[in-house]
């Protein structure tokens, strides 16, 4: 572990929602330009470290650094300016706003003329261009016009992958980008992912459940279960480990209860 | 897309309403046989009475205009929007009755009122959402209109008999410079339609419409969502403080009751009647609100209400995008149009349970 680049750490980060520690005493580094990749079975606390990250939910203890700066105090809203994207398990976009004005809301943030309310949207520098720039880098220029609520799942995926890219971010946090498209786009929208994060300089974390997907384009895995950092490793360490296979399996929930 | 559109071009519909409704008085008077110039002099009758009507309705759109944006276009739904109009009102009367200001002070002292109320009210903003809100800024108004009602406060609002006796300035006084009254009402209706136009076309604009379409997702975009609602609450604030002002300078008496939850209500209403978030709507929501109760008093007195109720009732049911918004989506889309409406008064969650 020395003279990693590390862009995001999070030390001993907890949460507590009652008595159940959904994130307990996580500490993980993820490295700069690299796909790291979140594994774990259902309700192993990968939803909640996110949230954790990214500023919605606030920690009962511990610290997210990011770039050596602390995050954890600041406003959900500061964090796309720090440069992290986040995107969700559910899909969340402006339901009743086209496809362009999604991404374009999403690009229009990161420029200073928020306020001007007399100027005309389409004249901000760069804004509109940019976002037809992002639209057709995720394949979604014919529809463009078409309201968010009309796109078909996969194309909601990839609209939401093209509002994270739009304001450019150095950390970009998928949150099971993949979730609930069909198996023939997954390949694609990883593909995507992969050639968004190598072209651009950029680092991913990612969730996902998809085991193939994860093992073939991860750098680098951790596998949390019962909110717990269960292993870390390069994908063949984490194929090759016992303890992950029975946190798949279902074997560990007695070993934890005994 | 759209590139360049000409100012002409672009606001063509409410450049057209305002040269007809600007030629309109002199039209009727050539009816009721009072030539134009007896019309330009206050002479008409029928016509003079009508320019009157024509103010009223001018007011009421533009405060149906501000709870538009307030309501249609960024999705707040406040039910004290009525304060910023009988502040505003109040404080109006007040200040050229009781204390003698000339117009422009006046107007001066306004803008401040409409300021502190918007902020007022911002300081619920980041803190309560949905129903909640629109609770709390019903108890604002409320306190308001219990201050003017207090028999503690006769001196100054009159209590329940309302305000009388505001010395109107003599330039723009409606029982002799009607017309006068009229254009200028007209005027400032059409400037605050273009300007908020030109508002929901701008960044701020847009980033309120998607406040209204998901909060949540506009902070992670990285929009101070709370900034940007005290913006649009401070520009409704003073839309509706404009309103009040003609209100006072225009009726004989300010009456208690545009401090009631009521008048909030028929703000709502004609922006329903009208189109949620079309702005054009609350004009047309405006005219058909005023005629429809001016038309129904002629015929049933007091009993009239109750069939306005009965015609809010079925607008809601039956035409839930309102006259502009059913124009404008070529139908009337029932169903979508009720999801969308429970989706706005933020039931959603209600009937969600009872699938």
């Amino acid at each position: 572990m020395t003279q990693k680049d590390i862009i995001l750490e999070t030390q001993n980060l907890s949460r507590y929602f009652g008595g159940l520690a959904a994130v307990n005493d996580v500490s993980i580094q993820i490295e700069r330009n690299t796909l790291h990749a979140l594994i774990g079975p259902n309700g192993a606390g990968k939803t909640t470290l996110f949230n954790l990250i990214s500023g919605v939910l606030k920690p009962t203890s511990g610290t997210v650094i990011y770039k050596g700066q602390e995050l954890t105090k600041l406003p959900v809203h500061r964090m796309i300016h720090m440069g992290l994207g986040r995107s969700f398990q559910i899909t969340n976009i402006f339901p009743n706003l086209s496809a362009f004005e999604n991404v374009r809301l999403a690009t229009q943030s990161m420029r200073g003329d928020n306020f001007k309310i007399w100027r005309d949207t389409s004249k901000i520098e760069g804004c509109d261009a940019r976002s037809w720039e992002v639209l057709e880098q995720v394949g979604l220029l014919e529809k463009a016009m078409v309201p968010g609520r009309f796109l078909a799942h996969g194309d909601q995926r990839k609209l939401e992958l093209g509002m994270i890219l739009a304001p450019d971010p150095e950390l970009l946090l998928l949150d099971e980008p993949t979730a609930g498209m069909a198996s023939e786009q997954v390949p694609e929208l990883i593909d995507l992912i992969r050639e968004i994060q190598a072209e651009g300089s950029k680092t991913v974390l990612l969730v996902e459940h998809n085991m193939n997907v994860v093992m073939e384009n991860a750098d680098f895995i951790t596998v949390m279960n019962h909110g717990k950092v269960l292993a870390e490793g390069v994908p063949a360490e984490i194929a090759n480990n016992q303890e992950v296979q029975t946190a798949y399996l279902g074997g560990l929930y007695e070993l934890d209860i005994a | 897309m759209k590139t360049k559109q000409s100012f002409l071009s672009r606001y063509k519909g409410i450049l057209i309403f305002f040269a007809v409704m600007l030629l309109l008085p002199f039209v009727i008077g050539l009816f009721e046989g009072s030539n134009p110039l007896e019309v330009w002099n206050n002479q008409g009758r029928f016509s003079k009475y009508l320019e009157g009507i024509g103010i009223e309705i001018f007011i009421l759109a533009i405060f149906a205009l501000s709870y538009d944006l307030l309501f249609g276009i960024t999705g707040l739904m406040s039910f004290g929007h009525t304060m910023f109009f009988a502040v505003a009102a109040y404080a109006t009367g007040i200040s050229l009755k009781t204390l003698g200001l000339p117009l422009w002070q006046v107007l001066l002292i306004i803008v401040g009122t409409s300021i502190v109320q918007a902020l007022l009210f911002s300081i619920v903003l980041p803190r309560v959402k949905g129903v909640t809100f629109t609770m709390v800024t019903l108890g604002l108004a409320s306190m308001f209109h219990i201050i003017v009602m207090s028999s503690d406060m006769i001196k100054l609002t009159g209590a329940d008999v309302g305000l009388q006796g505001v010395p109107k300035p003599a330039f723009i006084d409606p029982s002799i410079e009607r017309l006068r009254f009229y254009v200028v009402a007209l005027l400032i209706l059409v400037l605050v339609y273009i300007f908020y136009r030109r508002f929901i076309d701008s960044p701020t604009g847009r980033v309120s419409i998607a406040i209204r379409e998901n909060e949540s997702r506009a902070k992670m975009l990285g929009y101070n969502t709370t900034a940007f609602k005290v913006v649009v609450m401070l520009i409704a604030s003073f839309t509706a403080s404009i309103a009040g002002v003609l209100h006072t300078l225009y009726q004989p008496i300010v009456s208690p009751t545009i401090a009631d939850l009521g008048y909030t209500v028929t703000g709502l209403l004609i922006v329903l009647i009208g189109g949620i978030a079309t702005l054009s709507g609350s004009i047309v929501g405006a005219f058909v609100i005023k005629i429809l109760d001016l038309g129904l008093r002629g015929i049933m007195k007091d009993s009239a209400p109750l069939v306005t109720g009965i015609v809010y009732v079925v607008f809601v049911l039956f035409v839930p995008y309102g006259i502009v918004g059913s124009l404008k989506l070529g139908g009337l889309r029932i169903k979508e149009g009720w999801q969308m409406l429970i989706e706005r008064f933020g039931l959603k969650k209600l009937f969600e349970k009872k699938k």
